[in-house]
């Protein structure tokens, strides 16, 4: 009888195993086509943020990543997603075992001094183009948590060649008009007939395609290569942005005050 | 003078409302004015001999009247335009007739849905027998309604609802004394079917089922019991020919989607043209244009019938632009294949052999580390209508330039769930796009094409006035020279157009109707 219980609590143990490694291997397929794209096959970030860090800027409890999920990220490319509750509860499993444990801390893979870094960025003139918070240009993309949204690597090589991934929302258009002036931006907006940009000076350029000469999608990113930077100045710059989590006290807070009752 | 305008008068009022017999729909392109099916008449062609809107003064076309359903959601309904009546369905089960004319409101019908059941979904329009309206609704009935009133008149269940497995959005046909539909739900492991029910009872006369079971004929291209979840959709109307009294149907996807190796085999008759008697259901003919397909490519484009001289010989044929890429010539007497030709980028299929059977490339299955195909899931062209210009002997209709990543992994049945078998992706980074394409259909040749911005789901109409009409993923309504393929007007409706035009005439008055967004959108010149 005693034998009898041990077995069964082996097999029932075995069959709970099985079912576990199953229910991974679902939310590894639900992951693969779904996520991995932006944030690696693996979870070590690309577009997206690392997963496999075992940090998660938005709360690492399950109920914080199915939130994430089914609800996105508002003000990034992390769109929503519709699982039904036993695929997004295998999903999350399987997200979690890309980092080991279940609960994360910050630990920041860039070695650099961020401080440094951060004067690097003024001195090169990033903000002509980037903001942080509220500060800086509208032009280029905003920073303002680039360190939780970006994996370093993906960083840095935006910094040394940015045309190597261009983001869709950032394609930079060059309009030619029927003098022959050239008028350079990114693009916001464009159908068959039209298009609008916007350009340096952060103003809205628009076009109807009839009345100009062409209109060409640039293939190279808008940004201009930083590949001359020291070793040690990336390395600080990276450690700069990758500081850049979002924080209210870099200016990334919403003010939101009470309407009158 | 005055008596005279009086009696006219009192003689209208007494007479009855014309009935549309099926006399009436058999010879649909003999009432320029109107329009009586879904697709205008029977076989498809979508042109429509007027030309008070024409080349030359279609630059003036300017919006005539805007009745906004308030209906959220997709706006695919073609009205039917009777004598001076306007019917059209809307999404979540409204219907409504209007005053062609003015856009005024006659009478509002709402589907009443039993609690708990999926009221949202798109709706194709009506077919008209008699005085009554026919469609079916987003929880699989058919309704029956008095075209006078909009009253509900009979109400049939396709099929047992099932958590909402079984939906339907297609406009019904009309022939003879039937009324014959088909259903959709290939993404929910559903058999699919195509249904004709009696106009006057409502009682269902006949079923073809498009997933033959084992043992039936076409019953052994299913690996073991898969059949019983095959899918095969039927998700768009039908065109018929009266002479030779065969209904053409195209069948929708294989399910599960993108999992082949749990159906191994052609997988009949899904993605395939049936040709049945619409007498009894029987089936004449089929083609199969993609065998065991797990792209997602329902054969749902509309079957175009046209009598061409087809190498010197009057031929009857029937022509579809399919979702895979190629455009097809098959004669519609027996099905043969004649011609099948790529309209778009493909890395599917090397080429088509004798008998239409694509020849497949490499790694074009979907794999669990995803595979890039062109074309993507929604395909090359899809169900938004195309037209044919007997003037021009030209093919218009809307082609879409997408690819797609195409992932793979066995799925597990559970009712009212989607049943994919995975998932497809569109290809980062790569841009899509689209055309308006105007394509000899004895050659497959391209003879113009318009490049659009954004792959649309819009189709064509073609008139007599020279012109194409065409709308675009950006809301663009757009009129095109028929000939030059030159863009001649345009107008941004404000929302993606997920549709085909249409065009009539009351009062002397050449209409032109795009529904887009929630509003039916209806052209006229300026008087």
């Amino acid at each position: 009888m005693r034998i009898g219980g041990i077995v069964l609590l082996l097999l029932c143990s075995s069959v709970a195993r099985s079912q576990t490694d199953l229910d991974l291997a679902d939310g590894k397929a639900t992951f693969r086509s779904n996520c991995a794209f932006c944030h690696g096959l693996t979870g070590g970030g690309g577009r997206g943020p690392a997963l496999a860090s075992g940090r998660f800027l938005h709360g690492s409890t399950d109920d914080d990543i199915k939130t994430v999920i089914r609800g996105g990220v508002p003000g990034t490319t992390m769109p929503s997603f519709e699982f039904e509750k036993d695929e997004l509860d295998h999903l999350v499993a399987y997200v979690k075992s890309l980092s080991g444990s279940g609960s994360g801390t910050h630990a920041s893979s860039v070695s650099g001094d961020a401080g440094r870094g951060r004067q690097i960025y003024e001195r090169s003139g990033c903000a002509g183009c980037h903001r942080i918070g509220t500060e800086g240009s509208v032009y280029g993309p905003e920073l303002t948590r680039i360190g939780a949204g970006r994996s370093p690597e993906y960083i840095r090589e935006s910094i040394v060649n940015p045309s190597a991934d261009i983001p869709e929302e950032f394609t930079g258009v060059t309009v030619i008009l029927r003098d022959g002036k050239r008028i350079k931006g990114v693009r916001i907006n464009e159908d068959t007939f039209t298009v609008q940009l916007r350009d340096a000076s952060q103003n809205f350029r628009m076009f109807q395609k009839d009345d100009v000469q062409q209109v060409m999608h640039e293939t190279k990113s808008l940004m201009p290569a930083y590949g001359s930077l020291s070793q040690e100045d990336l390395q600080n710059l990276l450690a700069y942005l990758e500081s850049l989590q979002g924080d209210l006290n870099a200016g990334a807070g919403v003010k939101k005050e009470k309407g009158i009752r | 003078m005055r008596r005279a305008a009086l009696c006219t008068l009192v003689f209208a009022l007494l007479l009855p409302a014309q009935s549309v017999t099926y006399e009436r729909l058999v010879h649909a392109l003999g009432e320029q004015q109107n329009w009586l099916t879904y697709w205008g008449d029977y076989s498809a062609v979508r042109h429509r001999d007027l030309k008070q809107i024409n080349a030359a003064n279609v630059k003036n076309l300017r919006i005539d009247w805007i009745y906004q359903t308030g209906q959220a959601g997709s706006f695919e309904a073609m009205p039917l335009v009777v004598d001076g009546v306007m019917y059209v369905t809307g999404g979540n089960g409204y219907a409504y007739a209007l005053d062609a004319r003015s856009g005024r409101q006659l009478w509002l019908y709402k589907h009443a849905f039993p609690p708990g059941r999926k009221a949202g979904g798109v709706n194709r329009g009506f077919a008209i027998l008699g005085d009554r309206l026919f469609m079916v609704t987003p929880d699989a009935n058919v309704v029956a309604l008095d075209a006078r009133t909009g009253r509900l008149l009979w109400q049939t269940e396709m099929a047992e609802y099932n958590k909402g497995q079984y939906t339907a959005t297609l406009a019904p046909i009309a022939i003879k004394d039937k009324i014959i539909v088909g259903i959709s739900g290939a993404e929910f492991g559903i058999r699919g079917f195509i249904d004709a029910y009696d106009a006057a009872t409502g009682k269902r006369v006949w079923r073809f089922w498009t997933v033959p079971a084992k043992g039936e004929p076409g019953g052994d291209t299913w690996l073991g019991d898969s059949w019983t979840r095959g899918g095969g959709s039927t998700w768009m109307t039908g065109t018929y020919d009266a002479q030779l009294n065969t209904l053409y149907w195209g069948v929708g996807n294989p399910g599960p989607d993108l999992h082949g190796d749990s159906r191994k085999g052609d997988n009949l008759y899904t993605c395939s043209l049936v040709a049945l008697d619409p007498d009894t259901g029987k089936l004449k003919w089929h083609f199969q244009y993609s065998p065991h397909d797990t792209h997602d490519w329902d054969a749902a484009e509309t079957p175009v019938l046209l009598d061409l001289k087809w190498k010197g010989r009057d031929r009857k044929l029937v022509v579809q632009a399919n979702r895979n890429a190629f455009f097809y010539v098959l004669d519609r007497e027996t099905g043969e294949f004649l011609l099948g030709k790529p309209f778009a980028r493909q890395n599917w299929a090397t080429e088509l052999d004798a008998k239409g059977r694509p020849i497949l490339m490499k790694n074009q299955e979907p794999s669990p580390e995803g595979s890039r195909v062109c074309p993507g899931l929604a395909g090359a062209a899809n169900w938004m209508a195309p037209s044919y210009n007997p003037e021009t002997k030209l093919f218009y209709f809307a082609v879409r330039e997408q690819c797609d990543v195409y992932y793979t992994n066995p799925p597990v049945y559970i009712q009212g769930r989607p049943f994919w078998g995975s998932v497809s992706r569109g290809v980062t980074d790569e841009p899509e796009w689209g055309m308006l394409k105007a394509l000899d259909p004895l050659t497959g040749e391209t003879r113009w094409d318009f490049r659009y911005f954004h792959a649309p789901w819009a189709g064509t109409l073609s008139t007599a006035g020279g012109l194409i009409f065409a709308g675009d993923q950006d809301g663009y309504l757009m009129a095109f020279d028929a000939s030059s393929g030159k863009n001649l007007w345009r107008l941004n409706t404000g929302n993606p157009i997920v549709n085909s035009p249409m065009t009539y005439m009351v009062g002397g008055r050449q209409y032109v109707t795009m529904p887009s967004g929630s509003a039916v959108i209806t052209f006229a010149l300026p008087e």
